[in-house]
């Protein structure tokens, strides 16, 4: 990929930027910054609606998100040293990101391209129980009730919780072993699945750069899967996470790199996190040189994504990017609540419609009850967002605030109730890997009720 | 509103305001009044800190503003308030207990953990923040140094909690369990776990970390010991 020939300067600006203690990073630079920039753009969060329609809003908001990345940079914690580059840098980085892709191999290759806002280009969807826990027994059939969705077009592997009984640590030689054992199961639900070129996101039990390096090599995950790289909260990163960086770019790999703001953290409120979020794309794009860059924001006590503050400085940053730059954006739906609920459902269609109309070009689906409870995640809940991107594809802002205005009513105030629903074994039959009645009949609910707020599902 | 909750009010707003010349100045003009220094401590200081807490638990004010009240409390105590008690003669501690705290090995994840400690901070206890990537006999180290009353391990990914139980199971192996109790938390982490591992609590988020390490300490003064046991 062209923009990766910059990664030897990455490396070296982690060696040589100016040297920053870490809390002064935090505490002047990224907070203090943030607020500077807030005020001298005006970005201000209103709560009249949770998708702004204020082209000028998003491109201040990319203008100051500019001005902080240069500013800011990134600080890598193992040299303590910032990685700074200028604005007219970060713009050559920009004009030379990756603004198409193909992920995947053969019959199932799956082509993403940038999105604007209001775009009727269809995202490509990405199905997965991202960071839920799984056994070994249960890995196989909850991952094929996402691969055998044909609207879901990428899949992303769960949280391995054991190898043969025995728990993955971090950094020791389990981790290695959980990220093979991913791969041989990946292999499996590639198979059984009959899409045996389905793109599949992983490693995903990599916490340092051990599981990711070995299970990319030779007879590993393929470089068309999409392997992770994170950026640490807030714009940090270290020698693990720029070790993945090096060898994926070397291996030649599409690389999923992500950051997430902590809402009520060092950017504070709405305004912030969309400032946050916007910088965090160009800084990554930059740094990590990737496929497709995924920027979230956390509720610190609910542990979701749904809030509309939340879903308003979400969908500010994917507007202040997907109209200023070429990038390939996402965001993750994490969901307070779990399989099995309505409201799981009415959370994912609210984040899809948000995501899709502001223009992100990957849907991802779900981090389902949080990702905090281990089995509680299903194929079913991918199939939502994936329907309703497909839906709302096209359709302007404005009608799409008025769906979601019918939908948060219906999530919003149970969201502090953290109703996990149930687990995978409960809600689909792990055998014929079909989802129970009740389950189907909930969905077949919601879907009605989506159609009948004006959303063309039947389209 | 009585004269004592407008006092904390007002005084809470200093304290936020990150000003710590002001916010030192009016807690020598209200001793200076005739507050008796532990009486302000309990009746002023300490609800100050714990409503400018519970503002965050509600999400009202976010974290720079936290650490900022966190940092002029602490400037006013160090100035202030631990010279005057001191003078007075009285072994009154300005302090719940002491914590130390960090993300356990493998895990990055630092704003959450921040929050916390900076919650138990603003709630009256010492903490000391080891940060991330934490190695488990670092933890017993510390807390034997610091003669700390509780650990808190923080994990938000279900590959570095094993070095939770690890942490523990040092304790435990190095004759250590009365000396402090271990307190739990994250994302991923429930009271099963908890119990699996045998860890002395978890917490949900900062608000119940805090809740839980006060119940902690009282329990202690009850008597009971870390790791179950009545002394």
């Amino acid at each position: 990929m062209r923009h990766r020939g910059r990664l030897a300067d990455v490396l070296r600006r982690a060696e040589d930027g100016p040297i920053t203690d870490e809390k002064e990073f935090e505490t002047k630079l990224v907070a203090q910054t943030a607020r500077d920039f807030i005020a001298k753009y005006d970005i201000t969060y209103d709560g009249q609606v949770v998708i702004p329609e204020d082209d000028d809003l998003a491109d201040r908001l990319f203008e100051a998100a500019m001005e902080f990345s240069t500013a800011v940079g990134m600080l890598c914690t193992d040299t303590n040293r910032r990685i700074l580059w200028s604005r007219d840098e970060y713009e050559r980085g920009l004009r030379e990101c990756v603004a198409r892709a193909a992920l995947g191999e053969g019959n199932d290759i799956a082509r993403l391209t940038h999105r604007g806002v209001d775009d009727p280009t269809l995202p490509v969807v990405i199905g997965g129980p991202f960071g839920v826990e799984v056994p070994e027994d249960l890995f196989v059939p909850l991952m094929l009730s996402y691969a055998q969705e044909s609207l879901i077009d990428v899949i992303d592997n769960p949280t391995l919780e054991a190898v043969d009984g025995n728990p993955i640590k971090a950094a020791s030689p389990w981790e290695i072993l959980g990220a093979w054992r991913e791969l041989e199961l990946s292999k499996q639900v590639l198979m059984r699945s009959g899409r045996p070129g389905l793109c599949v996101a992983g490693v995903e039990i990599s916490p340092t750069a051990l599981g990711e390096i070995s299970a990319t090599s030779w007879g590993g995950f393929r470089p068309s899967d999409l392997h992770h790289a994170a950026g640490i909260s807030e714009f940090k990163t270290n020698y693990e996470a720029l070790s993945k960086v090096a060898h994926i770019a070397r291996v030649d790999a599409q690389l999923y790199s992500f950051m997430a703001c902590i809402f009520g953290g060092y950017f504070g409120g709405p305004e912030g996190i969309a400032l946050g979020l916007s910088a965090g794309g160009i800084v990554l794009n930059q740094n990590y040189m990737p496929t497709i860059l995924s920027l979230s924001s956390v509720h610190p006590f609910l542990q979701c994504t749904t809030t509309p503050e939340i879903l308003w400085a979400v969908s500010a940053s994917a507007q202040a990017l997907s109209r200023n730059t070429g990038l390939l954006i996402s965001s993750l739906v994490r969901p307070s609540s779990g399989p099995g609920t309505r409201t799981l459902l009415y959370e994912n269609a609210t984040f899809a419609i948000v995501s899709t109309v502001s223009g992100h070009a990957f849907i991802q689906s779900s981090m389902s009850a949080g990702g905090t409870h281990a089995r509680h995640a299903s194929g079913l809940e991918a199939r939502m967002s994936a329907e309703v991107s497909r839906a709302i594809a096209g359709m302007s802002r404005a009608e799409a605030n008025r769906i979601v205005a019918n939908l948060l009513p219906l999530y919003e105030a149970r969201l502090k109730d953290r109703d996990i629903g149930q687990p995978f074994e409960e809600v689909y039959d792990p055998v014929s890997v079909k989802p129970a009645a009740e389950w189907l009949e909930t969905y077949l609910d919601v879907k009605d009720e989506l159609l009948q707020m004006g959303l063309p599902l039947d389209r | 509103m009585g004269e004592t909750e407008s006092l904390v009010a007002e005084y809470a707003a200093h304290l936020l305001s990150g000003d710590v010349e002001k916010a030192v100045s009016r807690t020598r003009e209200i001793i200076a009044s005739g507050v008796e220094p532990l009486d302000f401590f309990r009746t002023i200081f300490t609800p100050s800190m714990e409503a400018i807490g519970e503002r965050f638990g509600r999400l009202e004010i976010f974290l720079p503003e936290l650490m900022s009240a966190a940092d002029t409390a602490l400037a006013v105590s160090e100035e202030v308030l631990k010279p005057a008690i001191r003078e007075l003669q009285s072994s009154v501690s300005l302090t719940h207990g002491k914590i130390v705290l960090g993300s356990v090995k493998g895990d990055l994840h630092t704003i959450g953990k921040s929050m916390v400690a900076l919650m138990l901070n603003v709630n009256g206890f010492e903490v000391l923040d080891l940060g991330v990537d934490v190695a488990p006999k670092e933890f017993i180290e510390r807390a034997l140094e610091m003669d700390a009353d509780i650990v808190g391990l923080s994990s938000l990914m279900t590959t570095s909690m094993p070095y939770m139980k690890e942490v523990i199971d040092l304790r435990n192996g190095l004759g250590h369990q009365e000396k402090f109790f271990v307190i739990i938390g994250g994302a991923p982490i429930t009271a099963e776990y908890c119990e699996k591992i045998g860890a002395d609590a978890f917490g949900r988020d900062a608000v119940e970390a805090v809740k839980t390490c006060i119940q902690l300490m009282k329990s202690r003064s009850d008597g009971q010991s870390p790791g179950g046991s009545r002394s």
